[in-house]
């Protein structure tokens, strides 16, 4: 089972990603507050996808369980999941932590 | 015998036979690696090709097909979108499955295999996606109602996912064939076939090379300026 720094670090390294194609001067700082949503997001959209594709790809790999992150159910929280790397963090925790 | 194919990884789906065994043939003659999605079994033998039993028209098979084309290559390059159904028929005696049949595995099909392929290729940052579709689009024959709505769905898919995938250096674009002989055209009545054909502006059947002269253009390196487009082959618009 992932626990949450686990969890975090994968998303983290999503992040990461992206700062690989980014420059010195865009580089996106990363920690739990880290807004991936909104309008004072760090990352524009088709970045966002990448950070998902990543991410459902990472914990998919280390858990064995398929998730998805873009389904019906996360866009209907009542806070969305992409507001920022906790919130991400906590939703990812939720779906493993069921059967 | 040029092999300008050679390093690229190519998946073509609805490879046992008609159109796709002729692309992915092609592909493999020129030098790319190639896998292939269908529902049988393998009918092309070569050290370069790897078939997966896929169902294109269920997205679980799909994704199922992509995790065991994962084991292989963590790298595509191409994506050519050929799987097909075809039923046709008047709309009032249409069997709605065979309709749904048709939308699964002619547009949905293609979208996934689309969506998964270019999870791939954002990492390379190199794509090529080709949807087969057909000139039935532009000629609306009887009894194609479904057929034609879902190869028109492809264009529309390929010029939507154009727009999206264009950072990632992966181009879209839509090839429409005309009347080539395989399997599936021989399902029509000859009749019907003889008066398409008539009706071309160049009126006589689609060959391979037609096809592949084509395919090598929207995919070839140089066509990294070519996105959103569809071409009809023999004169259709």
């Amino acid at each position: 089972m992932l626990d949450k720094n686990s969890v975090q670090e994968i998303i983290f390294q999503a992040l990461n990603n992206i700062n690989d194609e980014r420059g010195p001067d865009e580089q996106i700082e990363l920690g739990p507050e880290t807004r991936l949503f909104g309008t004072d997001a760090a990352l524009d959209s088709l970045s966002l996808v990448s950070v998902v594709v990543d991410v459902e790809e990472a914990v998919s790999g280390v858990s064995g369980r398929q998730i998805s992150l873009t389904n019906d159910r996360a866009m209907s929280q009542t806070v969305s999941p992409f507001s920022d790397v906790s919130t991400l963090t906590n939703y990812i925790l939720l779906l493993l932590s069921e059967a | 015998m040029t092999r300008h194919y050679e390093g690229k990884f190519a998946l073509v789906t609805g490879s046992r036979r008609g159109v796709g065994r002729l692309i992915a043939e092609h592909l493999l003659i020129h030098g790319a690696r190639v896998a292939g999605f269908a529902r049988g079994e393998s009918t092309i033998d070569h050290p370069d090709y790897a078939h997966f039993q896929v169902d294109i028209g269920d997205p679980e098979s799909v994704l199922a097909g992509f995790s065991a084309l994962r084991k292989i290559t963590d790298s595509v390059q191409i994506v050519v979108n050929n799987a097909a159904v075809l039923t046709s028929q008047y709309a009032m005696i249409m069997p709605p499955e065979a309709a749904q049949a048709m939308l699964n595995t002619n547009l949905l099909g293609a979208f996934m295999v689309s969506r998964e392929a270019s999870k791939m290729m954002r990492k390379t940052r190199w794509g090529r996606i080709v949807n087969i579709s057909s000139m039935a689009v532009s000629l609306e024959p009887v009894g194609d109602s479904v057929y034609a709505a879902s190869k028109a769905g492809l264009s529309t898919l390929a010029n939507v996912m154009a727009k999206e995938l264009a950072p990632l250096n992966v181009t879209c674009n839509t090839l429409a064939v005309s009347a080539i002989r395989t399997d599936m055209l021989a399902q029509l009545p000859q009749e019907k076939i003889a008066s398409v054909i008539a009706g071309l502006p160049i009126p006589r059947f689609a060959e391979p090379a037609d096809i592949f002269n084509a395919l090598d253009f929207f995919t070839s390196e140089s066509s990294s300026y070519i996105t959103a487009q569809t071409i009809y082959l023999g004169g259709v618009n």
